[in-house]
């Protein structure tokens, strides 16, 4: 007796679930693909299909930039080309000597501007894109900074794109020190209870030490993987004590990645230098502490302007009561 | 009837705003997971295998943009993507109820597996992550499916 015909219907319903269950295997396998192969396959489609959009926050950062900051930057200019005008002969009397010296290695990196671009998709937290490459000079691991302090570090690069990381990464490392060089440690990423808790650690510093709350942290170099005095933190507070040896201390980051829209990336060979002249301690702050001092300073002058006020009544009062009633 | 053509236009549309919204203006959760809702949309019209593939494909394009948990969301998507098409199996109609437990449930599953699988170095409290904002994340895709399906006439009562 022959056997009964496989019905239609459930021969496709079969072959819809095999296909499925494939798709769900190949998503699975993906998790486990080497890095390279998942670079490369994020790069493709970044390179691809998302290029539009990609290249439309690009669009809107720059056009953002230019709008808020063009009467900046014309001030800016002016002033730069005045001092430059003057200093132009220093500047080629300068170069000259470091190149018959052969101090280029030794005066700190160079740097290229970009722009930070940041998707929104879930997963993408703590990574940003960067619209140069290996085309530009930059290799992996190149320090990403701003002008308040460590940024990030890049960790993907392709020819004309980058991928980085900020501090509120979990593989987020960089070996640190107070700006005075008293004390050492490593710092890391915290995992607060939510993702806006996260927060910056100093770890590993020494039990005997007590750093004061408002102290600067910075990079120290060691280690080789970022230049030395990068600003990354103030302390703000022990963390924890372990075992009666070490104290780790609570940071408060320098850069907040959220607010991060330009950055500079540096470059090898040079990449490992001391930054401590280009961003000196003394004039070290976060976007926080300029709001804070901003507006310290709109209160102040507040002040000054109420008692201009009250002066300027007091000497009409006393015009107004003198014989004559004149000046 | 439904067209299969309308559809598809609908859901490639809330395909590009999601990219519009979440990569070309750079903005967070306070954007819809249009990507979602656009994978449940789909997964109503197609077969299983069908519906799989758009979420793998979906969920790839989320990986890309991704260096912490490569392949997160692409399984997430896939296992959506094959669950939104079981149910056209198990239930039928476009009633309103239906259409909210659908999308909160389809994306507060689409949140789950993610966290599930970004691992343990990543992974957020499950109260944040899942319970808080999965499940606003999930309100929050009903409501624009839901005014999506009835501004693109997708939404009709009467059972298949």
């Amino acid at each position: 007796m022959p056997p009964y015909p496989v019905e239609p219907e459930q021969s496709g319903t079969r072959r819809s679930l095999t296909l499925a269950v494939v798709f769900l295997l190949a998503a699975v396998s993906v998790t486990y693909l080497p890095d390279v192969a998942q670079q490369r396959l994020a790069f493709g489609l970044r390179a691809s299909v998302l290029r539009p959009f990609i290249g439309m926050q690009q669009r809107l950062a720059d056009a953002r930039l230019r709008a808020a900051q063009v009467e900046v930057l014309r001030a800016q200019l002016d002033s730069l080309a005045g001092i430059l005008s003057t200093q132009s002969s220093l500047s080629d009397e300068n170069r000259t000597l470091r190149s018959l010296l052969g101090l280029a290695r030794r005066i700190g990196p160079r740097y290229v501007p970009a722009s930070v671009l940041r998707p929104g998709t879930a997963g993408s937290e703590s990574m940003f894109l960067l619209l140069l490459g290996a085309r530009d000079g930059v290799e992996e691991g190149a320090p990403v900074i701003n002008r308040h302090g460590l940024v990030g570090v890049v960790r993907e690069v392709r020819e004309r794109t980058a991928v980085g990381m900020d501090w509120t990464h979990p593989d987020f490392r960089a070996s640190a020190m107070t700006a005075d060089g008293a004390a050492y440690g490593m710092v890391e990423n915290r995992r607060g209870d939510f993702r806006e808790a996260d927060r910056l650690i100093l770890a590993g510093g020494a039990y005997h030490e007590q750093l004061a709350p408002g102290t600067l942290v910075v990079t120290s170099g060691l280690g080789r993987r970022f230049p030395r005095g990068i600003p990354i933190g103030r302390i703000d507070g022990v963390a924890e004590v372990e075992a009666q040896w070490l104290k780790n201390y609570w940071l408060r980051p320098m850069v907040l990645p959220g607010e991060v829209t330009h950055v500079l990336v540096a470059l090898p060979p040079d990449s490992l230098g001391d930054l401590s002249a280009a961003l000196p301690p003394d004039s070290a702050r976060s976007r926080l502490e300029e709001l804070d001092a901003e507006a310290r300073t709109q209160v102040r002058l507040q002040a000054l302007e109420d008692s201009v006020l009250v002066l300027r009544a007091r000497l009409e009062e006393a015009m107004a009561a003198r014989p004559g009633g004149g000046p | 009837m439904r067209s299969p053509v309308l559809v598809w236009v609908v859901v490639v549309g809330l395909f590009a705003l999601h990219f519009v919204l979440h990569v070309g203006l750079g903005l967070g959760p306070e954007a819809p997971d249009l990507l979602t809702v656009a994978l449940l949309l789909a997964a109503r019209e197609v077969d299983v295998g069908k519906a799989a593939g758009t979420g793998l494909v979906f969920g790839l394009l989320e990986d890309s943009l991704s260096v912490l948990s490569f392949g997160a969301n692409s399984v997430a998507m896939t296992l959506v993507g094959s669950l939104g098409a079981v149910t056209r199996d198990l239930f039928v109609g476009d009633s309103l109820f239906f259409l909210v437990s659908y999308f909160v449930v389809g994306k507060w599953l689409r949140d789950l597996i993610h966290w599930l699988m970004v691992g343990d170095s990543l992974r957020q409290p499950f109260v944040d992550q899942v319970l808080v904002q999965g499940t606003l994340g999930g309100i929050y895709a009903a409501v624009v499916g839901i005014v999506i399906m009835a501004l693109t006439g997708l939404w009709r009562e009467v059972p298949r």
